[in-house]
């Protein structure tokens, strides 16, 4: 079958109000061209379900998309702090809850499973079980230790990026998959995009790196540099510059406004074209081998 | 043989890692005391060279889990499943870096100031409830020891330590093992099972601690003086990060992003001249 889709028709099936889990990690694969697309589309009120957010939940919040994030981390790593995640976790414009990081992973899990929880000792003793009213610590039924119940986390939308794909929505993840599998299978409907389309023959080759499997896919887009400014390993860097572009532009409203009115207001043509078209992406930010 | 206190620190910290368990790579100090202690001290250690390398590669350490070096060597890649499945039996170590730790060995990545309304919201807990529920060490280091930073208690419990709530929800296994500072070393061996200074480093006298910490904690009689790096232990460090990745830790933000890209600069001038920008990434 064929799954091929455009960014544009990713982003008009995504209604208003709707829960959206996002693959990736911080500066690591995040699918930012979908998410740019969400953006200028004017989807709003979004409940965003990450495991470790970076801009893709910062870009969100910022461009006043979303009403929840249920998150166990979101930041810029070495490059600092969220500042739109920031600012509304201290202003509570954005509603919050703080999952870890394998609670994430065991509540897609249990939406895979189709179980109502599943038992950690994840979160015990700690602070989480007192901020985050989802969490439940229950009486082992077999006698032994108390545990945390982690209900299940059912995403309607799924958004993930990968290396390649081909458009029967299978997907090959060369470096860490982090959660998104888990995001791919929990989820009603999964747009994947890829920076690049192979036919299956090629697929095939590349083994157990397949990891996202056609069956969950509903929709493929071929988006080169989809993860920019984030990284896709072991292709291409994240792109520091740009980052650090972002966060400055971050600081006051103004700012933040002209940024989207150029970063995120045009198509992806567009934005590779700002950047100054592939090749000099490429020539920027190729990994390259001694 | 002339050193600096990021060379004692990692050299310290390589010391605490033994047998054969996965070594988790976050920072560049962490990712550093574990290639430190694989070729000085521990041959089994499986260090995650980052987690975009997976296990058993030869990557170079840097700051961003997102960066990676080159993809000639991605070692054995892992999923987070594999990740969490060794944490929670117990086969994985990592060198964490809180942002508050206090008396009791709690450590905060969450917020400061109430939850609800913090005064600085930062990053979120992450992993660190996993750890301290599962591991049977846990390793803290903190390289700016402030009254902010090693604190009576701090404000979330990302992980809690050696607290009463632990006692009866949790039990001993996750509690903390040590914390390494940028003046001296600290088990939590107090009264209670509380900060207690181990040893300090050269030139760093117990009341800079005393000033630099919220509370005092307490102290090993006879109080050591922390030891040197070996020359091994710091010829590996001086191998294995050239470009002194491990130097942007200590700054602040936004500088560490302006220092990350001086770092890129030099690693393609130093290492890869004039290679064309071609990966190879497709099977052929």
């Amino acid at each position: 079958m064929n799954k091929l889709l455009t960014l544009d028709q990713v982003a008009a099936s995504i209604p208003d109000g709707a829960t959206v889990a996002i693959g990736g990690s911080a500066l690591s694969r995040k699918p930012m061209a979908m998410v740019r697309a969400l953006v200028r589309a004017g989807v709003t009120n979004l409940r965003i379900v990450v495991d470790i957010g970076g801009p893709d939940v910062d870009l969100l919040i910022g461009a006043g998309a979303v009403r929840e994030v249920l998150y166990a981390f979101v930041g810029f790593e070495v490059l600092g702090l969220a500042p739109h995640f920031r600012r509304a976790r201290q202003t509570g414009t954005v509603n919050f809850q703080e999952w870890t990081e394998y609670t994430v992973m065991a509540g897609l899990d249990a939406a895979i499973k189709r179980v109502p929880f599943l038992p950690t000792r994840s979160g015990l003793a700690s602070s989480i079980l007192d901020v985050n009213p989802a969490f439940r610590r229950i009486h082992d039924p077999f006698g032994g230790e108390d545990v945390v119940a982690v209900p299940r986390l059912e995403p309607d939308f799924a958004l993930i990026h990968v290396n390649f794909a081909d458009i029967a929505g299978n997907g090959v993840i060369l470096g860490d998959s982090h959660v998104d599998a888990l995001c791919a299978k929990a989820a009603h409907t999964t747009f994947m995009s890829c920076d690049a389309l192979v036919d299956s023959e090629t697929l095939h080759g590349y083994g157990r790196n397949v990891q996202i499997l056609r069956v969950y896919t509903d929709g493929v887009v071929e988006v080169p540099w989809g993860a920019h400014p984030t990284s896709l390993a072991p292709a291409y860097r994240a792109d520091v510059p740009a980052l650090l572009e972002y966060l400055q532009a971050s600081g006051n409203l103004e700012h933040w406004r002209a940024y989207q009115t150029r970063w995120v207001a045009v198509d992806h043509i567009g934005y590779l074209n700002l950047h100054g078209g592939q090749q000099m992406l490429q020539q920027r930010l190729a990994v390259l081998k001694p | 043989m002339e050193y600096s206190l990021d060379e004692l620190i990692i050299a310290v910290m390589a010391r605490y890692l033994t047998g054969e368990v996965l070594v988790g790579a976050v920072t560049a100090f962490g990712t550093l005391a574990g290639i430190v202690a694989r070729h000085v001290y521990a041959p089994d250690l499986g260090i995650l060279s980052s987690p975009e390398s997976g296990l058993d590669a030869n990557g170079f350490p840097t700051l961003t889990l997102a960066e990676f070096f080159a993809a000639r060597d991605q070692g054995i890649p892992l999923t987070m499943e594999e990740v969490f499945d060794a944490i929670f039996t117990d086969h994985f170590r990592i060198w964490i870096h809180p942002a508050q730790i206090d008396r009791q060995g709690s450590v905060n990545i969450s917020a400061i100031g109430a939850w609800e309304r913090p005064k600085v919201a930062l990053v979120g807990s992450r992993g660190i409830p996993e750890d301290t529920s599962h591991l049977s060490q846990l390793l803290y280091y903190i390289l700016d020891h402030s009254p902010r930073t090693v604190v009576e208690h701090v404000d979330f419990q990302s992980g809690p330590g050696n607290t009463d709530r632990r006692a009866t929800e949790l039990g001993p296994i996750g509690s903390p093992s040590v914390l390494i500072t940028n003046l001296g070393v600290f088990d939590f061996l107090g009264p209670e099972g509380t900060l207690r200074v181990i040893s300090l480093h050269p030139e760093v006298s117990l009341e800079t601690v005393r000033m630099a910490s919220g509370f005092m904690p307490a102290v090993k009689e006879p109080l050591a003086t922390t030891s040197a790096p070996t020359a091994a232990e710091i010829a590996v460090i001086r191998r294995y990060d050239p470009l002194k990745v491990r130097k942007l830790e200590w700054s602040q933000e936004p500088d560490g992003g302006r220092a990350l890209l001086a770092a890129y600069h030099a690693e393609r001038t130093q290492f890869l001249g004039d290679l064309a920008a071609t990966p190879e990434d497709r099977p052929t």
